[in-house]
């Protein structure tokens, strides 16, 4: 299973795709929103993109819109990981398009359980 | 239509709540203590002693702009910053760090700090990108909620500052 890990902060890219990578996907990382296009764009199409709100360039919540507006990218599922943790906020970001959310901080064991509800789980995971 | 002037509008205009009549210290720690477990490391822990003054400081801060406006800074020694840092990135911490790491990595904490003291604040709010450097100025020693800190026995401080001035008295 492939992910894309959007977040300007690298620290933050390198935890969740450690993460993601324990866990037995294939990553690969972007600075902002519009990077994230960018990866897509080369027909690299993850199985699951996990997404900062606040971003230079082009912030999260634009990559989901932008993403929902492409048919050819439905099957993808967004994970808004992110320390934007008011209510508001997330109703947006689901009614944008994403499908789950995560707040900052959170361990990884909250990434896997976020996973295994969506489905998302790699067999080697599983077992 | 006449309008009677009660004064209430200009009141109303005339004040705006201090931090500490919005959050409280035991708020921000608990805060912290969650961002470090998560992102520092399982085991470790802030200890809620204030420490010897930072001879060398790096403070990194996000800005909150709402009902009450200000800033959240970390502030620490550089050295406690780098430390900081290797922690973070674990296995992927370079042998040699970049101001750039330490700027990432130390902003991101504040990132995450920030981020959570904005949702514990009443209404809605908007939140900056980091920044890292020196602090931003106290403008308002009445609209500040600080706590001092202990990380590996080295000083941090969490100021959860206004950005105003006060307000002129009458």
């Amino acid at each position: 299973m492939r992910a894309l890990v959007i977040d300007d902060s690298r620290a933050m890219r390198r935890i969740v795709s450690g993460i993601l990578e324990g866990l037995g996907y294939e990553t690969r990382q972007a600075g902002h929103g519009r990077e994230g296009l960018d990866v897509l764009e080369t027909g690299w199409v993850p199985d699951l993109a996990c997404v900062d709100w606040n971003m230079p360039v082009m912030d999260g919540l634009q990559f989901v819109s932008a993403v929902r507006s492409n048919p050819a990218l439905r099957s993808m599922t967004i994970m808004m990981v992110t320390s934007e943790s008011e209510h508001t906020q997330i109703v947006r970001a689901l009614a944008a398009g994403a499908h789950e959310y995560v707040i900052k901080p959170f361990t990884a064991d909250a990434i896997r359980d976020k996973l295994a509800l969506l489905g998302l789980l790699p067999q080697e995971a599983v077992l | 239509m006449t309008t009677i002037d009660t004064g209430e509008r200009r009141r109303g205009a005339d004040t705006r709540p201090v931090i500490t009549e919005l959050i409280d210290e035991a708020t921000v720690e608990a805060i912290a203590q969650e961002a470090w477990i998560s992102l520092v490391g399982e085991d470790e822990v802030l200890v809620p002693l204030p420490g010897e003054p930072v001879a060398d400081p790096l403070s990194s801060w996000v800005d909150v702009v709402g009902p009450w406006t200000g800033s959240v800074v970390l502030t620490t020694g550089r050295r406690t910053a780098e430390e900081l840092t290797r922690a973070l990135l674990r296995e992927h911490s370079p042998e040699v760090l970049e101001d750039e790491d330490v700027a990432d990595a130390f902003g991101e904490i504040a990132n995450v700090v920030g981020g959570n003291v904005k949702a514990a604040l009443p209404g809605s709010s908007g939140l900056s990108l980091p920044d890292v450097g020196d602090a931003p100025a106290l403008r308002n020693p009445e609209d500040v909620c600080r706590v001092d800190l202990l990380w590996r026995g080295e000083t941090v401080s969490i100021s959860v500052q206004g950005a105003l001035p006060p307000l002129p008295a009458h």
